[in-house]
């Protein structure tokens, strides 16, 4: 089987975007990973747009998507996995390259969230869980990994302080990408004296609802050595489910079976183990994610994530540099276009084209991207 | 139909184990029994996910249980708001099984830690029925 590339990348900047429709949004982060690639539409063979529909306005958007990026009649169609919506949308243009179904695809990341009122927000949030069975108690998504923060403390004896730590480090990173939605760094007291959100996370341990989109070209090996001099490829794919209710997930609740096995689907297909990684980018939705993600893809001991931290092992210039780009609590999070972000920001790491942010001998990347309340989780393994 | 009086705020009117609230109504907590295999399963399910009968019978369960985690919760769905801030917990029950359930507000906050022995019991509040973590 050949290998897939990926040739080009494109990202529009993220935030409240009162100016953009959702088709607008795509378009901006199309055209640059065209420009990226140096092709132009007509190279593209078919699109696959990765959002969560449900927040879209427009129904099925992929038809609309694909007539505004001028690629109808070719195949188009939506993929939804929740926040994981694009990384899983690489998975898929990955199969249909490696089938020879396609030569040129384009995964199109995308979510326009803000001009939904709170009320509608808050709607779907209650809405994350198992409809039947959690969600008539009033849960949200904040209030899930709330729980996995408290068993997580009560086990390792973790504190707010730790997950502050996280919210500090990514934000400190944002203030340098110029497509985050937060450009400005915070403080340890700022994050500790934000109100409460669901105990014991606050508001500054959750990122923030955003419109943005993000776009990755892929193509197969044979054409990626004409197209470029600097393809990037896809050496590991993971992608693993678990129970969506909470009751159906077994153990203390402090880490995500979800990831542990999205992680060694991806490392075996890669052949690489967790410390050869050079450069992550991992899902941070929340701060205590982070943490977990951390025990989770083996960059730590289970326990000792919050040790990463206190060491600066996961900041430019440590072991295992994370969330360079200011991670979703920098970025905001277009729940469809986060994991085409992740891609993006390693692509940039891969090719040394990361400016300030360079992690220096960068090879191999890891993107992590968890879909919804942890019952999808998806590893990217990377290399230059 | 009749499920949607199940929780707080119930999302789904139309299940095969809708009998759940009204053995909820009559104080009763039931789980489900495969009559083909015998597993047991909690929250009740109408098909058995080891040996796909579906042929299933009402049991009653101990509500005795041991909290695995929580969380209080502060930013709520709009059906929500007027309640806040309320406690949410997964508990063990009898043979590993599990629940998410709302913990009582009589349980004392500073209690809650994973370990920490409860009860669940059946409990209605306005048009809903559903059932909730309280202290033994």
């Amino acid at each position: 089987m050949g290998r897939i590339a990926i040739v080009g990348v494109g990202h529009s900047k993220f935030g409240k975007r009162s100016d953009a429709s959702l088709r607008e949004l795509a378009f901006e982060a199309y055209s640059s990973a065209l420009d990226d690639a140096e092709l132009e539409s007509s190279a593209i063979d078919g699109s696959v747009v990765c959002s969560a529909t449900h927040y879209d306005k427009q129904r099925s958007p992929a038809g609309v998507v694909s007539e505004y990026l001028g690629l109808s009649p070719k195949p188009t169609f939506n993929v939804e996995a929740a926040c994981a919506s694009s990384a899983v949308g690489l998975r898929i243009a990955w199969s249909l390259i490696s089938s020879r179904l396609h030569e040129v695809i384009a995964v199109v990341g995308v979510q326009k969230m803000t001009e939904l009122s709170s009320g509608e927000i808050q709607e779907l949030m209650g809405r994350a869980g198992d409809v039947m069975w959690e969600s008539p108690f009033g849960t949200s998504m904040p209030a899930y990994y709330a729980m996995y923060a408290n068993a997580h403390m009560a086990k390792y004896g973790t504190t707010e302080e730790d997950m502050a730590r996280v919210t500090v480090k990514n934000r400190k990173y944002g203030a340098k990408n110029p497509q985050a939605m937060f450009q400005k760094p915070i403080s340890m007291e700022e994050v500790l004296s934000s109100r409460p959100v669901s105990k014991p996370l606050k508001l500054f341990d959750c990122c923030a609802n955003a419109d943005g989109a993000a776009c990755l070209i892929l193509t197969s090996s044979e054409r990626a050595k004409k197209m470029t001099d600097r393809p990037v490829w896809v050496a590991g794919i993971g992608l693993a489910s678990s129970p969506m209710s909470l009751a159906g997930r077994k153990g203390p609740l402090t880490s995500f079976e979800v990831t542990k096995n999205a992680a060694r689907s991806a490392y075996e297909m890669a052949r690489v183990k967790p410390a050869d990684v050079d450069v992550a980018e991992v899902h941070d939705s929340f701060s205590i994610t982070e943490i977990l993600n951390y025990e989770d893809l083996g960059f730590a001991r289970p326990g000792k994530g919050t040790k990463l931290l206190k060491t600066n092992e996961t900041e430019l210039g440590g072991k295992i540099p994370v969330n360079i780009d200011g991670g979703l609590i920098s970025k905001g999070h277009p729940v469809g276009a986060t994991g085409a972000s992740q891609i993006t920001s390693l692509v940039h790491q891969l090719r040394k084209e990361a400016g300030d942010m360079q992690v220096d001998g960068a090879k191999i990347g890891l993107a992590q991207n968890i879909g919804g309340i942890g019952m999808y989780s998806a590893v990217s393994i990377l290399r230059a | 139909m009749g499920f949607e009086k199940f929780g707080r705020f119930g999302y789904v009117s139309q299940t095969k184990i809708a009998p759940l609230v009204s053995y909820l109504e009559k104080n009763q907590i039931m789980a489900t029994k495969c009559k083909e295999c015998g597993t047991l399963c909690f929250p009740p399910r109408a098909d058995c996910p080891k040996c796909r009968g579906s042929n299933i019978a009402w049991v009653p369960i101990e509500g005795k249980g041991k909290l695995v985690t929580f969380t209080e919760v502060y930013f709520a769905p709009p059906a929500f708001q007027d309640s806040t801030p309320y406690l949410l917990g997964l508990a063990e029950l009898q043979r590993g099984m599990r629940v998410f359930a709302p913990i009582s507000n009589e349980v004392d906050r500073k209690d809650l830690k994973p370990g920490l022995e409860l009860v669940l019991r059946p409990k209605q509040a306005g048009e809903g029925v559903f059932y909730q973590l309280e202290s033994r």
